[in-house]
């Protein structure tokens, strides 16, 4: 469905130097900077597959799924999507694909969000059965059918997000990009939203790209994911696969039937203590030493329940991220 | 675009347009009443210090008529310059929503641009019959149904090529993210080197052949003129032939900027 190949985004910025001179000088002669926001980067998405790009701000996953949505041309490479040149921006392309951008309203502002689902029934040329019927089931599922004839800016962050989503699939898209769709909601609209997008690629099947920068988002969502930083790709592959591919240790935690702890020395000879409480001991061990370390816990304290896991997906891609920039801890 | 998508688009913009009350009428009042009491106090002083019976062919009530008449076709030709328009969509990171939408976004916006004029089509009927009504039809002599009927085309090449012009200059928000100094200068230019600030046979006679050649003597002398009987058939002919010819180069620009501006499209705000 999605195939890139070495596509790159080079944006020209000006620069200013600060303060009143340097907005005195900028009128005569500006400063410009080439920023690589996306560099060769290659992919594949298949049908109702569901993506998840992960990244810190500014490191490129928005610019990459605005180049796949032809907002945007590349500076190079090659994308098709659908079997389109995205960014010529063809009609029989734009009826089949649907852009959410969690901050940046789609919606018109002053109108009742049913007045736009009509608008895009016009623009989608949506016919009036199946536009009934999509309604039906995005409202009733989301929960928002008693708000649909309120004003957009009238609404809740969380009902105008789910208003959003509503907008963007009314016409039954075989690709769908979602931009931060939780960004700024409460847990229970997090969590709301989750669970629709879920059921939605159930039924419908569309293949999805999503970023986020919530990773509950990614976790519940995503099988399979692609971390991004300064434009370039530094992992491609299954979300579960993610800890054991970039990570060499794992977590051991111990449940104590008492408060008790480790002699320093012992504990040291473990790996990295992570928590210590009365009743709870949590190091971070090489994978090579799990099986002595958790010998040595249960021979030296009192455990009622051992647990071992792969680290915290949060924690590995954020280390991923750090030992990027200032090198391996 | 299809007709009935841009009607719908032009339909949903004056519902909302007409939903502002209190701006309809501020909007009416100060834009019509403050204009016009500018140019009765000027050319009353004009009239009184020159004592002639006319300026540029021009008795002082027919003056008064071609201003109640170029104020209010203007405020039909110009539509709403500013607000929501295509540069506000390109620096506000706007314009992507309307990217992904199958169709086209000069038709969309365009569409919106008619709907806008609903208020400004009121206010001519409104404040041009109650002229009327008031001064007992004098200076409006010259207009007969011949005279509406071939101001209402001169009308419709004037929205659509100020429109062009005026969205090319938006789309230079592309490389130029601010271009409200711009829209100004046309604006200026426009009224001056056009007729709505003055009458266009106030100007030089060598300076009044050129004009005949510019598109800015269709934007607004040419549709009131002829609307006021000022114009023979044949001049109308010819206004409304130059005109077009304007019409097909401002769109070849308006093309032309728009394409080499996508490329430059960065879509900030996503």
């Amino acid at each position: 469905m999605i195939h890139v190949r070495d596509l790159s985004k080079t944006y020209t910025v000006h620069e200013k130097a600060p303060g009143l001179m340097g907005s005195v000088r900028s009128l005569f002669a500006r400063k410009t900077v080439a920023r690589h926001a996306v560099q060769g980067v290659s992919l594949h998405v298949a049908e109702g597959e569901i993506l998840g790009l992960v990244g810190a701000n500014g490191a490129g996953k928005t610019t990459l799924v605005k180049m796949l949505a032809g907002i945007i041309h590349p500076t190079s490479g090659e994308a098709t999507v659908l079997g389109h040149i995205p960014w010529q921006r063809e009609n029989d392309f734009r009826r089949q694909i649907a852009l959410v951008m969690g901050q940046k309203a789609q919606l018109w502002w002053d109108l009742p969000a049913a007045d736009g689902f009509l608008l895009l029934r016009e623009i989608y040329r949506i016919p009036e059965a199946r536009y009934r019927e999509n309604l039906a089931y995005l409202a009733e599922t989301l929960d928002v059918t008693r708000h649909l004839h309120v004003q957009v800016r009238r609404l809740s962050l969380g009902e105008r997000m789910k208003m959003e989503l509503i907008a963007a699939l009314l016409h039954d898209p075989k690709i769908v990009f979602l931009d931060e769709p939780t960004i700024g909601l409460d847990l229970t609209a997090q969590r709301a939203i989750r669970e629709f997008i879920l059921s939605y690629r159930e039924t419908r099947k569309p293949a999805i790209i999503l970023t986020s920068h919530y990773m509950e988002d990614i976790e519940r969502l995503c099988k399979r994911i692609v971390i991004i930083d300064e434009g370039a790709f530094l992992y491609d592959g299954p979300l579960d696969q993610v800890a054991s591919r970039h990570t060499s240790q794992k977590v051991i935690t111990a449940h104590l039937e008492r408060p008790a702890s480790l002699p320093p020395a012992v504990l040291a000879g473990l790996g990295t203590l992570v928590k210590q409480e009365e009743y709870l001991l949590q190091v971070r061990v090489l994978r090579a030493r799990v099986a002595e370390a958790a010998a040595t816990i249960l021979r030296e304290l009192p455990v009622a329940d051992l647990a071992i896991d792969e680290e915290d997906i949060g924690t590995v891609i954020e280390r991923i991220f750090r030992e990027r920039r200032v090198g391996p801890s | 675009m299809s007709p009935g998508l841009f009607l719908h688009v032009a339909t949903m913009e004056a519902r909302r347009r007409m939903s502002y009350r209190v701006d309809f009428w501020i909007n009416a009042i100060a834009g019509f009443g403050a204009e016009f009491a500018l140019v009765w106090f000027l050319w009353k002083a004009m009239f009184a210090m020159s004592g002639t019976e006319a300026i540029g062919g021009y008795t002082f009530d027919q003056m008064l008529v071609y201003y109640v008449v170029v104020i209010l076709v203007a405020k039909v030709v110009r539509g709403v310059e500013f607000e929501g328009q295509a540069s506000e969509d390109i620096y506000q990171g706007g314009l992507n929503r309307y990217l992904v939408l199958p169709g086209s976004y000069f038709g969309f916006k365009y569409a919106q641009s008619i709907g806008s004029l609903l208020p400004a089509l009121v206010q001519a009927v409104l404040f041009g019959g109650l002229w009327l009504v008031l001064s007992g039809r004098t200076g409006f002599e010259g207009v007969t149904p011949a005279t509406v009927a071939m101001a209402i085309p001169a009308i419709v090449l004037a929205n659509l090529l100020h429109y062009l012009f005026v969205w090319t200059l938006h789309v230079i928000a592309f490389w130029a993210d601010n271009v409200w100094s711009l829209l100004v200068a046309w604006r200026h230019a426009a009224a001056l080197l056009g007729g709505a600030m003055i009458p266009l046979t106030l100007f030089p006679t060598g300076m009044q052949s050129t004009l005949e050649w510019l598109p800015f003597r269709a934007l607004f002398a040419l549709p009131v003129e002829t609307l006021l009987g000022r114009v023979t058939f044949e001049a109308w002919v010819d206004g409304m032939l130059v005109g077009c010819a304007w019409l097909v180069v401002a769109a070849l620009l308006a093309r032309a900027v728009w394409r080499r501006g996508c490329l430059q499209y960065s879509g900030i705000g996503i």
